[in-house]
């Protein structure tokens, strides 16, 4: 009861959004629009060698010829590409080496976030703090990478995006673009031409990563689009963690988010990758503001027994549309996602994943929760296929959907491919809402609606919840709650 | 984009091809290059349908000529027998109305009995007054060699029942689909399928249903055995409307793989803008489970027999739930000279 009595607790201390707030530090920007001089202007802010702009040219010219997809059961009104900012990096400071050159703003920012990591502490220098290797971003630059040197004596290479285009080019050149091509899709092609910072890791044959890897972005600046890019292979026999989390200060103007995430995953290797998204979801009663959050996020099992799992608790976001996938293509390869996705007052998500199993005795496991309360959307979609060559092949499904209150939807759209005599699929799906009898039984005992409700979403949530790592299963606990608050009665 | 107007224009381009999703797995664009002239009509012997001795009228369209309005005055039985007969290569398309009175009762027995390359279509506008109950069993047994189309609408009353099987062999493409508007109101719905597929066919069985009011209630049950290099094919979307609250809806789909080649693609949806909801959908595809085979091979029966006996178990779930008794033989019969071959 600790944990429920802690949520509660949480949930009494918070006024409506409680990250959002505005840090009023200088900011650099690009002009607003797109076109190729701003891809150059990005480019030539970030040091970029030559190699990297063609990329980026050639991404912005397929860009241009791709139309923006409709098939998402979202709507939204058009987004104008050319009234945003792609470029907004806090005032540039030569060369960080210590935190004491951070801008105490940026810090300050940190605090206000409080829990959703512990970063701002490890930020702080705080003696004794937890063992996070965060690389922050801060409206699409990385401010500061922590833990760097630990990790470079294991050999694992954790710094920006930028970095490593100008300290590792060999392994972004082979690596950048192989999982999520540049014209993969019209957010993920945007993406590549635009992109300002994200995290690299590369995790060396045999390393077990000593520490979880975070990262958290927030968007910062009114009207800037923020496109960050992952990337993160794990050689053969490495194992890394990696948690994701993020906030946005509020805002009016729909904010635009296209991040691409590109996992490699080699022989034996295992990647973890969590996010919390906690972004602005908007007005509640109106659905006014929030972020537009379309990331491409992938994994490539290329090698054999090799491994990966997507964890994702999505709270935030006035438009979520993800569906983070796995390629199985290594023999033995396993992919895992567990979802838990929330929508309250307008919100609309339309998220899942994708399981494609192209080699053999592959094997996938899917849990997905969909919460959908007030007037908001949810909807779970997703494939599972195999092909021909996929023997053996093992996938098992489940998404169940909660509605809370009259107003809401929830809709299942799984897609099944099976393209050979070995493969063995199973899939299920309910949609219910809190049953009466459990509220009326929790409530007997003494808790009120709000916590009866929030006692009986957390048990429906459990079963994604301990795939969490510790840090995070606690906040995101808390998440959950917060986000249905007002729900009910 | 649609098949009528694709017929009725002799524009090709009409027709929906895997960009429209609801017809992503059963390409006709892609498979139709020259839109096929119009049927002429067919004069020889079409002999008799399998359902002939159980009714007491039979309907015959050949080639999409023919009479096909069924009416059957309130508190009244009917029997029918509805044959949509193909012949050659030509493409024609039928009309069948249908209207069930209030309280009365239809046992519809519906085959499609192909020869040749032909593109056909049917489309069938059933509609149920309130307490009217129909059972619709539809044997599919176009050519390997036709493409056919069946569109079904198909509109419920409050406390009408409305029971459905579709049991096919697929053609070479063949679409079943069902839409039904459901309005609650104690209305029962079953919409069931059979599909055994051999060789290069395929067999797209699709149903929409729509839940507008209170106390809905509607099952499905879908099973399929694919083998050789045949798509089996399984849409099922069940959508329920804001308000149309204690809605019971269940749908499952379940098919069995039996070779490297064949393929089977699902898409079981729900749509769902009500609360007080129950809806559940279950869908596995996989291949027979050896250890029944083994337990029944050890039990002295040939690989052969013991296979035939567990795939015939597998999808005599969903003939069972066939009501009328002679009917339900009729199809039996059908998937076990199928599944023994």
């Amino acid at each position: 009861m600790a944990a429920v009595k802690q949520t509660v607790d949480h949930v009494e201390s918070l006024e409506k959004y409680k990250h959002g707030f505005v840090t009023d530090i200088e900011q650099d920007f690009a002009p607003k629009g797109l076109n190729a001089d701003i891809v150059r202007f990005i480019s030539a802010k970030k040091n970029e060698p030559e190699w990297m702009l063609q990329w980026r040219l050639d991404a912005f010219e397929r860009w241009l010829a791709m139309d923006e997809p409709d098939w998402a059961k979202v709507s939204f009104p058009k987004i104008d590409y050319q009234d945003s900012y792609y470029y907004a990096a806090p005032k540039a400071k030569v060369g960080i080496n210590s935190l004491d050159e951070v801008d105490p703003d940026i810090l300050e920012t940190y605090k206000k976030l409080g829990i959703p990591l512990r970063e701002q502490e490890v930020l702080a220098g705080v003696i004794g703090s937890p063992r996070y290797a965060v690389d922050a971003v801060f409206d699409s630059v990385s401010v500061v990478t922590t833990f760097k040197k630990e990790l470079a004596q294991v050999g694992v290479i954790f710094c920006s995006m930028s970095e490593a285009i100008r300290e590792h080019p060999e392994l972004v050149k082979k690596y950048l673009g192989s999982v999520v091509p540049v014209s993969d899709n019209y957010f993920a092609c945007l993406n590549a031409a635009v992109f300002s910072d994200g995290s690299f890791v590369y995790v060396p044959p045999g390393v077990r990563c000593p520490m979880e890897l975070s990262t958290y972005f927030r968007i910062n600046a009114e009207n800037s689009g923020q496109f960050e890019r992952t990337l993160i292979i794990a050689d053969k026999g490495a194992y890394v963690s990696y948690l994701e989390g993020c906030t946005a200060p509020m805002r009016d103007e729909n904010q635009l988010h296209a991040a691409v995430v590109e996992l490699v995953v080699l022989d034996d290797a295992e990647i973890k990758y969590s996010t919390v998204q906690n972004w602005y979801p908007g007005d509640p009663e109106t659905g006014k503001g929030g972020i537009y959050n379309f990331v491409t996020k992938r994994a490539d099992c290329r090698g054999d027994r090799s491994k990966v799992s997507w964890t994702q608790v999505e709270t935030g976001s006035a438009i979520t549309w993800k569906y983070p996938s796995c390629v199985l293509r290594g023999e033995g390869s396993s992919g895992e996602f567990y979802s838990i996705a929330i929508t309250n007052g307008r919100q609309q998500a339309d998220t899942g994943t994708k399981m494609i199993h192209l080699g053999a005795n592959t094997r996938s496991r899917i849990i997905s929760k969909g919460i959908s309360a007030g007037r908001s959307s949810n909807t779970y979609r997703g494939l599972v296929s195999a092909h021909p060559k996929a023997k053996g092949a093992r996938n098992f499904t489940q998404c169940d959907s909660l509605l809370i209150g009259k107003h809401c939807a929830a809709h299942t759209v799984p897609y099944i491919e099976a393209r050979n005599g070995h493969a063995k699929f199973e899939h299920e799906a309910t949609t219910t809402r809190l049953s009466e009898d459990q509220l009326f039984y929790v409530m007997q005992r003494g808790l009120s609606q709000e916590e009866a409700v929030q006692l009986l979403v957390n048990g429906f949530v459990k079963d994604v919840l301990q795939e969490l790592p510790m840090e995070f299963a606690v906040e995101a606990q808390k998440l959950v709650a917060i986000s249905l608050e007002g729900s009910v009665g | 984009m649609s098949v009528t107007a694709a017929i009725r224009d002799r524009d090709v381009a009409q027709l929906p091809s895997k960009r429209d999703e609801e017809w992503r797995w059963t390409d006709l664009r892609g498979l139709i290059r020259i839109l096929p002239t119009p049927s002429l009509a067919f004069r020889g012997d079409v002999g008799v349908g399998p359902f002939d001795e159980l009714v007491t009228r039979v309907i015959t369209l050949v080639n999409g000529r023919g009479e096909a309005t069924i009416d059957v005055p309130p508190g009244e039985t009917a029997w029918v027998a509805l044959r949509v007969i193909s012949r050659g290569d030509g493409a024609h398309s039928a009309r069948v109305t249908i209207q069930v009175g209030a309280g009365a009762r239809l046992h519809l027995f519906e085959t499609y009995e192909g020869e040749g390359g032909y593109l056909s279509q049917t489309l069938l506008a059933i509609s149920l007054a309130e307490a009217a109950s129909v059972e619709r069993v539809v044997l599919a047994a176009d050519s390997p060699g036709g493409v056919s189309v069946s569109q079904a609408e198909v509109s419920l009353s409050p406390r009408a029942d409305f029971a459905q099987t579709v049991a096919t062999t697929g053609g070479r493409r063949q679409r079943i689909e069902t839409r039904v508007s459901h309005p609650g109101g104690h209305a029962n719905l079953r919409l069931d399928g059979v599909y055994l597929l051999a060789d290069k066919a395929h067999a797209d069985l699709t149903t929409v249903v729509t839940h507008d009011g209170l106390d809905g209630l509607t099952e499905q049950l879908t099973k399929g055995v694919v083998r050789d290099q045949a798509r089996g094919v399984f849409q099922g979307r069940i959508v329920v409307a804001e308000g149309a609250d204690r809605t019971d809806a269940k749908m499952g789909h379940h098919a069995l793989i039996l070779s490297d080649r064949a393929e089977v693609d699902a898409k079981p949806e729900l749509e769902i803008y009500a609360d007080d909801v129950a809806c559940a959908h279950g869908n596995t595809v996989g291949a027979l489970d050896e250890d029944a085979l083994f337990y029944a091979q050890q039990r002295g029966m040939p690989e052969t027999v013991a296979r035939a006996l567990l795939t015939e178990a597998f999808v005599g779930q969903v003939i069972d739930r066939i009501d009328q008794a002679e009917a339900r033989e009729v199809i039996r019969a059908w998937a076990a000279e199928r599944l023994r071959a």
